[in-house]
């Protein structure tokens, strides 16, 4: 006998097809419909007679929904477990439904943003009041972001200042990632070099790494004092996280800053990507296939047909040529797993005759070939719902052969770097960080003829360290980020800890402020180890302080720092064959970040603001004193604007920096003497006649300032008593480039526009 | 067998009209909403329905249109986005339930479609050819479905328009939606209706 009950909602009911197929009737659509037709009539006639049997029973369920300190929650959903019956919540919080339901039944209220609340209510014929009380949860929308120091680009997550695009579309910055970065607050423009310099720092303090695993060298070789471009193209990256200070435990080997490159994870279709350029020619190809892809560029870069269009200030014999291949392949391992491998393999060369300052007639001759490998692999996975597990080895190559006048030198750096990290999240409140890694290097150097002071010699190095971070929130509104870094180097044979700190507070609904603190580790530099390996890492301290207003496409920003250097290198006496570590210095600033997306139709503008105020006392300084890198005011403007009818996008960027310290050796004061102000105003436009081409036109510094970076001085006293002056200055006034770009894919619609 | 049925069948297609019936006034009320809060009452109804009903794709479907039409209100740009993903959890449970469904297929092209204008420039290369994926998927599915080629139709127009191209493919495709608006019949009396109104102000760009 099958029993047929009477739907007892407080159950999950079987569906009919469920029951037609218990009866072994093929669940077809045809006869159920043919069902329907003959049995509509007789149960819509049960149905009404169990309404109104139901019809007797009816009770009120009413209440009030609140969050954990009494605010009503207007639109919350509450209802019986398994029924229709339920209601809304109204503005004041309260609620009121009747039911036909009876006996002990779930109550159940569910909003966004707040854990479901459940509480099993007994439906005895009387009317029941609910008070119902829910707990937020930790979301990404309301709750407090850890800003302090850092600028996020990233395209999936929200509320971010900076966007991947940025990069490729700033004028001036023609695609270089660091170049674009130099516009956002916190860095210092150092022409000639091109690096990020940052709050005080100079170039080697900041930290690439690409998919959690570190860089070596992450520019390409320039001309001594020309500017050197960034080897990572941008479009490779999905997301770019810039910290200026305060930063993670889980990266090390950097004193002033990291730069955390994210690699895309998969590519959206396949497609051709062919660029002529003024300066070259570069082709791409993109495979993409259910569960992974694959992408490889080769580039080609000669400027040698544009430095015979316009003059230069460098003597070059042979101008740069550079050969880059750059290839890619991702693939999904299972549900969860992510495998990545990265390779980047460039091999430039240049040479350039170097003139006397005394005597322009004299010259030598500079030539320099260089070889890099950067290779990555990682790979992610899923443990569960709360962990995830991230591993990864990077090996970089670095050769270098160099022939600076009657001597030459080779050096070869190579590095090794491992890592495993699990992320976990033991409640929505409570996120957990821990992993290890090891860095193997080693660099050795060879001179030909020995020099006053021979610099041959290598050093192997092997860094172990081991790091674990806690994020707790207190709530949507605070959180703690609590650090800590261990890190054992064998050349000195001891370890170190450094905490790191982070508190965010949200002051409302769109404004936040946090602090940071942290202490920073680094190795010195190569040539110094090799002169004495028994040296420390240098270390710094930061201390920041962030407020932060975001709210619908405008965003502002201030941030103030006090930052500590100990450890540095410092000559003995003046003496550079006797190094100590008891150079020290500090860095202090203010800075403010604008940026409006809004106001003006089709048009995304910000400003950058950094004051810098720095002394150290390190390496050949007599006395603490500024250095030469240092610049005390920062400002850009970066301006775009999207023209429909021209089919363009037109963009600005202007750069001051004030005058920069030198060393004047005519003068008493060391570093006393101070160049003009820097300053830029560069243009771009990009072209999009059809939506597969693109015609890409840049121009730096089109008001053609003769900028001066800083002076080289002879090294001896002239016939006159005083040593000779020439200024360095910008290779060319102006540069200029121009590019077409046509992308190949079944889509049309698809360009380059993201990756230019 | 026939009594036999009759009487398995009778309480179950009660329910079954009992889920019409209801789904009939939450789907009016998502149409007839005019604010986020509206929308909000007619998700919460359908999510009670969902709860109940855990076979049908139907309830999952209309939460997740809603949940279009509050980023469609909403300025915000993380808002929106934060309405898009619950759009698109909702999305998924009625994926989840019928996977070949040719509507759910272009509402998650719909969803893709609505990400494009957060933030063109930025999106446009990745969403919009996931939209068009999914709107080609949606029409292979069901070549009768007008609102896969309506959706088509207006991607196509917004892209033309971002890059200055003529909107003839776009007209093309929108006289195939507004054909299939007339002629398309579902049986099933829940198959969403919207999308005429939209596609009849695309077609004043066409003329």
């Amino acid at each position: 006998m099958v029993v047929i009950r009477v739907p007892a909602t407080a159950h999950p009911r079987p569906s009919t097809v469920q029951l037609l197929f218990f009866f072994g009737v093929a669940p077809r659509a045809h006869l159920y419909r043919v069902i329907a037709k003959v049995y509509m009539r007789l149960a819509f006639v049960i149905g009404m007679i169990m309404m109104n049997i139901a019809g007797f029973s009816q009770v009120k369920i009413s209440g009030t929904v609140t969050d954990v300190n009494g605010a009503p929650i207007a639109g919350a959903n509450i209802f019986l477990m398994d029924t229709y019956d339920g209601s809304s919540s109204l503005p004041d919080g309260g609620f009121e439904f009747n039911t036909t339901e009876s006996g002990k039944i779930m109550l159940v209220s569910k909003f966004v943003g707040y854990k479901d609340f459940q509480q099993q209510i007994n439906l005895e014929g009387k009317g029941v009041y609910v008070k119902v009380v829910m707990e937020e949860t930790i979301n990404e929308l309301e709750a407090v972001m850890i800003t302090a120091g850092s600028f996020t680009a990233n395209d999936d997550s929200r509320r971010t200042i900076f966007k991947a695009l940025d990069i490729a579309t700033t004028a001036g910055a023609t695609a270089d990632i660091a170049a674009a970065l130099n516009t956002l607050p916190g860095t210092q423009k150092v022409g000639e070099q091109g690096r990020l310099f940052v709050r005080g720092g100079d170039g080697s303090e900041t930290r690439t790494f690409i998919d959690g695993m570190m860089v070596l060298d992450a520019y390409n070789v320039s001309a001594p004092n020309t500017p050197s471009r960034g080897r990572f193209l941008p479009f490779m990256f999905k997301g770019t996280s810039f910290s200026t200070g305060g930063y993670s435990a889980e990266y090390g080997q950097a004193l002033s800053s990291a730069l955390v490159l994210d690699s895309k994870d998969e590519a959206e279709s396949s497609r051709t990507d062919i660029g002529i350029l003024s300066v070259g020619a570069d082709v791409a190809h993109t495979q993409s296939w259910k569960s992974g892809s694959a992408a490889a560029k080769i580039q080609y870069t000669n400027i040698k047909p544009y430095y015979g269009l316009i003059n230069q200030e460098i003597d070059w014999k042979e101008p740069p040529v550079t050969t880059e291949a750059v290839a890619v392949y991702r693939q999904r391992v299972g549900k969860e797993g992510l495998f990545k491998l990265y390779g980047n393999f460039n091999r430039a060369h240049f040479s350039m005759y170097n003139h006397s300052i005394d005597d322009y007639t004299q010259k030598y001759l500079y030539d320099l070939i260089n070889e890099y490998a950067y290779l990555n692999a990682s790979y992610r996975t899923s443990l569960n719902d709360h962990w995830t597990l991230r591993g990864g080895a990077s090996y970089n190559f670095i050769q270098n052969n160099t022939i600076a006048g009657v001597e030459s030198f080779d050096e070869i750096e190579k590095a090794l770097h491992a890592k495993v990290v699990a992320d976990g999240s033991l409640s929505d409140k409570f996120e957990l960080k821990s992993g290890i890694e090891v860095i193997q290097r080693s660099y050795r150097h060879a001179d030909s003829v020995s020099m006053p002071v021979n610099l041959s010699g290598r050093f192997d190095e092997s860094i172990v360290a081991g790091f674990t971070e806690a994020d707790l929130y207190s709530s949507n509104k605070f959180v703690t980020r609590a650090g800590i870094r261990m890190e054992y180097n064998s050349l000195v044979g001891k370890a170190s800890v450094d905490p790191r700190l982070s508190l965010a507070y949200k002051t409302g609904s769109s404004s936040q402020v946090s602090i940071a603190y942290g202490t920073f580790r680094q190795s010195p530099k190569n040539n110094w180890v090799i002169q004495n390996p028994l040296l420390h890492p240098e270390k710094a301290e930061h201390l920041i302080l962030n407020y932060q207003y975001i709210e619908n496409n405008r965003t502002f920003r201030v941030e103030t720092y006090y930052k500590r250097y100990h450890n540095l290198i410092k000559f003995v006496d003046g003496n550079p064959d006797h190094i100590d570590q008891q150079g020290k210095g500090y860095a202090r600033g203010i800075e403010l970040f604008w940026r409006d997306n809004r106001s003006i139709k089709n048009v995304d503008y910000w400003v950058s603001y950094s004051y810098l105020n720095t002394e150290r006392d390190y390496i050949d300084f007599p006395y603490a004193a500024t250095p030469s890198f240092a610049s005390a005011h920062n400002f850009s403007l970066v301006y775009k604007h999207f023209i429909q009818a021209l089919k363009s996008q037109l963009g600005f960027t202007y750069s001051y920096t004030s005058g920069r310290p030198y060393n004047d050796p005519n003068t008493e004061k060391f570093n006393g003497s101070k160049t003009p102000y820097y300053s830029d105003l560069s243009v771009n436009v990009a072209y999009l006649p059809k939506p597969f081409l693109i015609v890409y036109l840049s121009c730096t510094n089109i008001t053609g300032r003769d900028n001066i970076f800083g002076y080289e001085f002879s090294s001896d006293r002239g016939d006159n008593g005083i040593y000779q002056n020439r200024p360095i200055r910008q290779p060319a006034p102006r540069f200029l480039f121009v590019g077409i770009f046509i992308t190949i894919s079944k889509n049309k619609s698809v360009n380059q526009l993201p990756s230019l | 067998m026939a009594i036999l049925l009759s009487v398995i069948a009778g309480p179950v297609y009660a329910n079954d009209t009992r889920y019409v019936e209801a789904m009939q006034k939450s789907i009016q009320s998502v149409y007839s909403a005019k604010s986020i809060d509206e929308l909000q009452t007619a998700v919460n109804s359908l999510e009670r329905i969902a709860s109940a009903e855990k076979v049908k794709w139907e309830p999952y479907y209309y939460m997740s249109f809603a949940f279009i039409l509050m980023a469609n209100q909403e300025k915000e740009p993380a808002r929106k986005d934060a309405y898009l993903d619950q759009a698109n959890a909702a999305i998924e449970k009625a994926s989840a339930i019928n996977a070949n469904e040719s509507e759910i297929v272009a509402l998650v092209g719909f969803i893709h479609m609505i990400r494009v204008t957060v933030d063109p420039a930025s999106r446009g290369a990745q969403y919009s050819g996931l939209a068009m994926q999914a709107f080609g998927k949606a029409t292979a599915l069901n070549p009768e479905n007008p609102r896969a080629l309506a959706l088509t139709a207006q991607m196509q127009h917004g892209t033309a328009k971002f890059f200055g191209s003529p909107i003839t493919d776009a007209c093309v495709t929108l006289n195939a939606a507004l054909q299939k608006f007339d002629t398309y019949k579902s049986d099933n009396p829940l198959a969403p209706q919207w999308g005429r109104e939209m596609a009849m102000s695309l077609k004043k760009e066409c003329n």
